[in-house]
């Protein structure tokens, strides 16, 4: 597909759905709607924000209920027709990790009415000094999306991955066939990304068998003495999903609203039951179960690590703990 | 009930379906055990159990809170929950009258394995509120009594005041089919049983290790000695089951709070038999 077709697709796409894809905020980038596709921002870097907050909101209404008679009023479940534009693949990835928890046993119907309502459109990117995709193979994607756009320069590589995005493609621009020069250059480009992160991958060798050898190491008091508890880190998590429910009760008392908000492993409360037993009452404790659970627990459920490396934690954790410095201090010890 | 049984009944997990208060017990100061009927009838003939599940119970408004079924899965219709005034949910349902609605998901996670149990002896130890989940599975052995082997039963309390059920077991004590053994930390007048911590009985028990299944539910720094005390018995690793309390709030896997080592209590336990139990991170 010719690049300067590309406001064609957008302004397609818009006719059917409301279109969110990266745009400027200051210096920074987030997922919005796109009212012009002139204010698409393809080649941004990481958004402060993971696109999960479109099928999990940071608050989201699960029912409402009358308080008087302790029953549910009404649980509607909607969703609008939206297409997420310019996901990278580890953000494409990310939801696949969600999926599992949340259309696997016990399918959540909130997150499947708006995935089902979705189409996400893929971009190509370019590694930044955070990203750490490459540890997980998560830097490339190969479903999970409706169309993937490769950026070969003036023209994008494109991969059809449904039914519906062959049907948008159709309707609303132009493209023609790949040819051999294509397909070399694609390969090109691919090699110069492979290439172009900035350190040496994550060592991830015997990582579940380190995190239970290696679990009462001082290194996680090290962690939890720097640790904030803050939760910054699981906020802007493109893979944590953790969540409160909480009952908000009307003005007069006689009616309200259950709603699910987003929660965090880091918070002091969080394993405390209710006589006041607190589980994971210290911080070093509670960074220690974050990464036991990303690295070792849910690998232990999905065969997948809980953890994409787009390093948002990285960028949003005032101390410096990321993924990357937790695993290279549980790796020490073993270095020649 | 199982997940595609629910799938069918309910299109959506986290909505709670209406069920009375058909009675309501004080059982100690802090404790009373209330009886729930789910008002919908393909809801309550759907609903199946196993000794060792919980509920999610919406007080709306307040919110909701995970706990253990009492009563046996042979009683139909009605379940009983034992239930400590212990947090904010628990203290609205404390203060609901007989013929009030609550709202009910569930049942949830995984019980006691009693199809395995049956044709062995059993050796059940409860402390505390742990004979809430566990009376479940008491009252269920004693419904399919002659499925078992030689059953004993150790109850620990703080003091007598604080036992639970009480009158109920103080008649079980002259049975002959259960061996019943009651002990409090700090006796009362009232009080001519066993002194000590439950751990202290072991000492007079006969177990036939290869034969036997055990079941520890209590406060948790019970769960170590009582587990040793078992294993000093020679009794397998996968033979010994315990029950964890945690902090389950949506009871389906989701919501992250229960995780115990790389498991969810809500889903995967809360029973775990010994040998997953010691491979899970900080569970014991």
């Amino acid at each position: 597909m010719d690049k300067s077709r590309l406001p064609d697709l957008v302004r397609g796409l818009s006719t059917e759905y409301e279109v969110v894809g990266p745009v400027s905020k200051g210096d920074a980038f987030v997922f919005g709607v796109v009212e012009d596709p002139a204010s698409l921002q393809l080649d941004y870097t990481t958004t402060i924000l993971p696109p999960k907050k479109y099928f999990v909101p940071p608050a989201e209404e699960l029912m409402s209920f009358s308080a008087a008679s302790n029953e549910v009023t009404s649980a509607g479940i909607t969703a609008r027709p939206r297409v997420i534009f310019g996901l990278h693949p580890c953000d494409i990835n990310a939801l696949m990790l969600m999926d599992n928890v949340f259309l696997g046993e016990y399918e959540d119907p909130y997150y499947k009415a708006k995935r089902d309502s979705t189409l996400l459109v893929g971009v190509s990117c370019s590694p930044n000094e955070h990203c750490f995709c490459n540890a997980w193979g998560t830097d490339e994607v190969h479903w999970g999306f409706d169309i993937f756009l490769s950026d070969l320069g003036d023209r994008y590589f494109v991969s059809v991955s449904s039914v519906k995005g062959a049907d948008l493609l159709d309707h609303y621009v132009e493209t023609r066939h790949t040819t051999p020069d294509d397909v070399t250059e694609f390969q090109r480009v691919t090699r110069h990304f492979k290439e172009s992160f900035a350190s040496a991958p994550v060592d991830t060798a015997q990582l579940p068998l380190l995190l239970d050898a290696k679990f009462n190491d001082p290194v996680w008091d090290e962690l939890g003495d720097k640790c904030l508890s803050c939760g910054a880190c699981s906020m802007v998590c493109p893979t944590c999903y953790c969540f409160d429910v909480k009952d908000k009760l009307s003005a007069d008392g006689e009616t309200g609203e259950r709603v699910r908000v987003w929660d965090s492993c880091m918070f002091s409360e969080f394993a405390e039951i209710a006589h006041g037993h607190n589980f994971r009452g210290s911080s070093a404790s509670r960074v220690k179960y974050r990464y036991y659970h990303k690295q070792w627990g849910y690998l232990s459920k999905f065969e997948r690590v809980l953890c994409v490396g787009c390093g948002r934690c990285e960028r949003a954790c005032k101390v410096s703990i990321s993924p990357r410095v937790v695993v290279e201090a549980l790796q020490q010890g073993g270095a020649q | 009930m199982s997940t595609e049984a629910y799938a069918r009944l309910s299109a959506n997990p986290y909505r709670p379906w209406p069920a009375r208060i058909t009675s309501i017990r004080d059982l100690t100061e802090t404790e009373k055990l209330f009886e729930l009927r789910l008002i919908d009838e393909s809801v309550r003939s759907a609903f199946e159990f196993a000794a060792g599940q919980f509920v999610e119970v919406s007080i709306f408004g307040v919110g909701e809170a995970p706990i253990s079924i009492s009563s046996a899965p042979s009683k139909g219709g009605f379940i009983e929950l034992c239930v400590r005034n212990a947090g904010d949910v628990t203290s609205a349902l404390h203060q609901k009258q007989c013929g009030d609605i609550v709202g009910l998901r569930g049942p949830f996670g995984r019980g006691f394995p009693f199809e395995q149990m049956k044709e062995h002896d059993a050796l059940l130890v409860a402390g505390g509120l742990g004979i809430a989940p566990l009376k479940s599975l008491i009252n269920h052995i004693h419904d399919e009594r002659h499925d078992f082997g030689r059953v004993t039963i150790l109850l620990g309390a703080k003091n007598p005041s604080e036992i639970l059920f009480r009158k109920q077991f103080d008649m079980w004590k002259h049975r002959e089919d259960f061996d019943l053994i009651m002990t409090v930390d700090t006796p009362d007048e009232t009080w001519d049983g066993e002194v000590g911590l439950v751990t202290k009985l072991f000492d007079r028990l006969d177990v036939d290790p290869e034969n036997t299944y055990g079941a520890i539910c209590g406060p948790p720094v019970m769960y170590r000695f009582v587990i040793d005390e078992m294993r000093e018995k020679k009794m397998n690793v996968d033979h010994i089951y315990v029950s964890f309390e945690r902090r389950m709030k949506c009871g389906i896997g989701k919501c992250g709070h229960c995780g115990v080592g790389h498991q969810y209590a809500c889903v995967d336990g809360p029973v775990f038999n010994y040998w997953e139990a010691m491979n899970l991170q900080e569970a014991i």
